[in-house]
């Protein structure tokens, strides 16, 4: 399901909080409100960190992660660094990478299986992202745009761009990244897609200007309206349990 | 024959550049835009054309090369030049008008998209400025005039008065707040002007004769007799911003150091809106500028000034204006900016 709301009046959703399979981080500095919603959504499932990188509260567009791992950028504080790596689970590996284009989330657009990155990426850095990550790095534009980070937000099940990206390059992407993709907006008529919204497989957080359309648009590309956290672990469920005695 | 009286020359204070981040990022807008614009021929003129649908074109004729020319070269930019153009407010405006009411109410986390929506609705009164033919369509400016009684069951509104309600500390007008937003709800327009800092001050008369000639209109012109009714406004209610000095000691107009105002009001017309109110009441905002103790900030709205504001102290303003004031107002902002050299 998709909730919206907003962020101390503002409705850049995915610029204060970074959403992935295994976990959820959110900015500081919040109203305890903005925290709350994530909690109640995700609680028992994923673990919901309070966080800055850098000092900052930009920790959204900061930051590039999925379920395998978190990369952040090089002013990203030891203590930060090092309160990550206590509050997110074990399998979780958290590395700080050294990288000119520091705005992590801007550059790196990701799920659990492959990256879009910008074109002027570094060489070891892709191969960072393919190790920490573990997924296929494209380097990609969108619509024109090099900022691929912030122009899609993409989950395993579906992914939503930049709403003049044109139908070519719609089905290059969908070809490549293997999953369903569709051109559209986010906070009534914003192109920053990733800055207004965060989504993983099961639900999605937008801002509060989203209108009705954008969220079944949405809902419907992510697949959202049948998903449940539980349908994710029952399936993981099955492929761990072997056989039974 | 008595010797007519010398209107009282106002000291021109400063106004304060970009403060807040959200100023900031505005004024850095407005001047991306009118940089992009130092191509265009056209000079300023100083007439405003009132269309009978409301519809104002305002172009002023005062080129802003003489306003610069005693600037001693701390005009980094250049002179630029640009026509504003004053349109109805339309749906598409919607992000321009959010972003320059972000801080309408502080801090405060309430329905502002609501809110502007209100705004944009309300196609016969209300203008924004913008650029004549901007392909990025950025605004300038909005200003518009909301009767308290229409929407007040809209949940922006209630937010609005429960605000308001909250941060006035002085008992005798919260009685007289309180009234306004229910007893005399249907004659209080609230006044609602946000621009960009540094939008010339040239702007200004025509843009509140604007409002002021659409309230009138909008009073024999609308269809229904609700309508009509709802835009005769006998107050006008006005929430907005100044900078006090930090040592005045809380009432306004109370000079604590000789050689600082005790006051700066951050839009010119405040002061005058101020002068002609029936009350006010300010309060402390939550969301304070950035100074550093050695900060000093020069701005070039009328004239050169360099400005420090670390003694000051961003404070709210809210202000309830008799509507048989206004042509007082209008006459003395007009002289207000003509006076400017």
């Amino acid at each position: 399901m998709a909730t919206r709301l907003q962020f101390e009046n503002n409705c850049e959703v995915g610029v204060f909080s970074k959403l992935t399979n295994a976990y959820c981080l959110v900015a500081i500095g919040g109203s305890e409100s903005f925290y709350s919603i994530f909690e109640t959504e995700l609680a028992d499932v994923i673990p919901v960190v309070k966080t800055s990188i850098g000092g900052t509260r930009i920790i959204g567009r900061l930051c590039a992660g999925n379920k395998n791992g978190l990369l952040l950028p090089h002013n990203t504080t030891d203590q930060e660094l090092q309160h990550l790596r206590n509050s997110l689970p074990d399998s979780v590996v958290v590395q700080r990478i050294e990288e000119r284009l520091s705005a992590l989330g801007n550059v790196i657009a990701c799920n659990d299986h492959v990256a879009l990155a910008h074109t002027d990426l570094d060489r070891e850095t892709e191969e960072l992202i393919a190790d920490v990550l573990g997924v296929e790095v494209f380097r990609q534009t969108i619509a024109g745009n090099i900022l691929v980070g912030s122009y899609c937000a993409l989950s395993n099940r579906g992914g939503l761009v930049h709403p003049h990206t044109s139908i070519e390059d719609l089905d290059e992407l969908s070809t490549l990244l293997q999953i369903p993709l569709v051109a559209g907006t986010v906070n009534r008529g914003s192109e920053v897609i990733a800055a207004g919204m965060t989504v993983n497989d099961w639900t999605a957080f937008c801002g509060s200007d989203t209108t009705a359309t954008e969220l079944s648009v949405i809902e419907s590309v992510f697949k959202l309206r049948e998903a449940q956290p539980s349908a994710i672990v029952d399936e993981m469920r099955k492929s761990l349990i072997d056989s039974y005695v | 024959m008595a010797p007519t009286a010398k209107r009282p020359r106002r000291k021109l204070v400063a106004r304060p550049v970009t403060f807040s981040p959200f100023a900031r990022s505005a004024a850095h807008i407005a001047s991306a835009y009118m940089i992009k614009r130092q191509m265009i021929e056209n000079k300023l003129h100083e007439f405003c054309q009132l269309t009978p649908n409301g519809e104002c074109k305002c172009n002023d004729k005062r080129n802003i090369d003489e306003t610069e020319s005693d600037s001693d070269g701390e005009s980094s930019e250049g002179v630029v030049q640009a026509d504003f153009a004053f349109f109805d407010p339309k749906p598409d405006d919607f992000h321009g008008v959010k972003t320059l009411l972000q801080t309408f109410l502080d801090n405060k986390e309430w329905n502002l998209s609501g809110f502007v929506d209100l705004i944009l609705e309300q196609t016969t009164v209300g203008t924004v400025a913008k650029l004549e033919d901007d392909d990025d369509d950025g605004l300038f400016s909005v200003v518009t005039a909301l009767n308290l009684g229409r929407y007040k069951d809209h949940k922006c509104m209630k937010e609005l008065e429960d605000y308001v309600l909250s941060v006035c500390h002085e008992s005798n007008l919260v009685d007289q707040l309180r009234v306004l937003f229910s007893k005399k709800a249907r004659d209080v327009g609230l006044l609602v002007s946000q621009r960009v800092v540094n939008l010339p001050a040239q702007l200004l008369p025509p843009l509140y004769d604007a409002l002021f000639d659409e309230v009138s209109w909008a009073v024999e012109d609308e269809p229904t007799e609700q309508l009509r009714n709802s835009f005769r406004f006998k107050t006008y209610l006005i929430v907005t911003k100044i900078y006090m000095h930090k040592k005045a000691n809380g009432k306004l107009g109370e000079k604590a150091d000789s050689e600082e105002e005790p006051v700066i009001y951050v839009k010119a017309e405040d002061e005058l809106f101020h002068e002609v109110s029936s009350w006010s009441f300010s309060f402390p905002l939550k969301i304070q500028h950035v100074t550093t103790s050695e900060a000093s900030f020069s701005f070039h709205l009328f004239n050169q000034f360099t400005f420090f504001l670390k003694n000051y102290v961003s404070m709210g303003l809210v202000m309830a204006v008799e509507a048989d004031k206004i042509p007082t107002f209008r006459k003395q902002l007009r002289s207000l900016i003509d006076d400017e050299p």
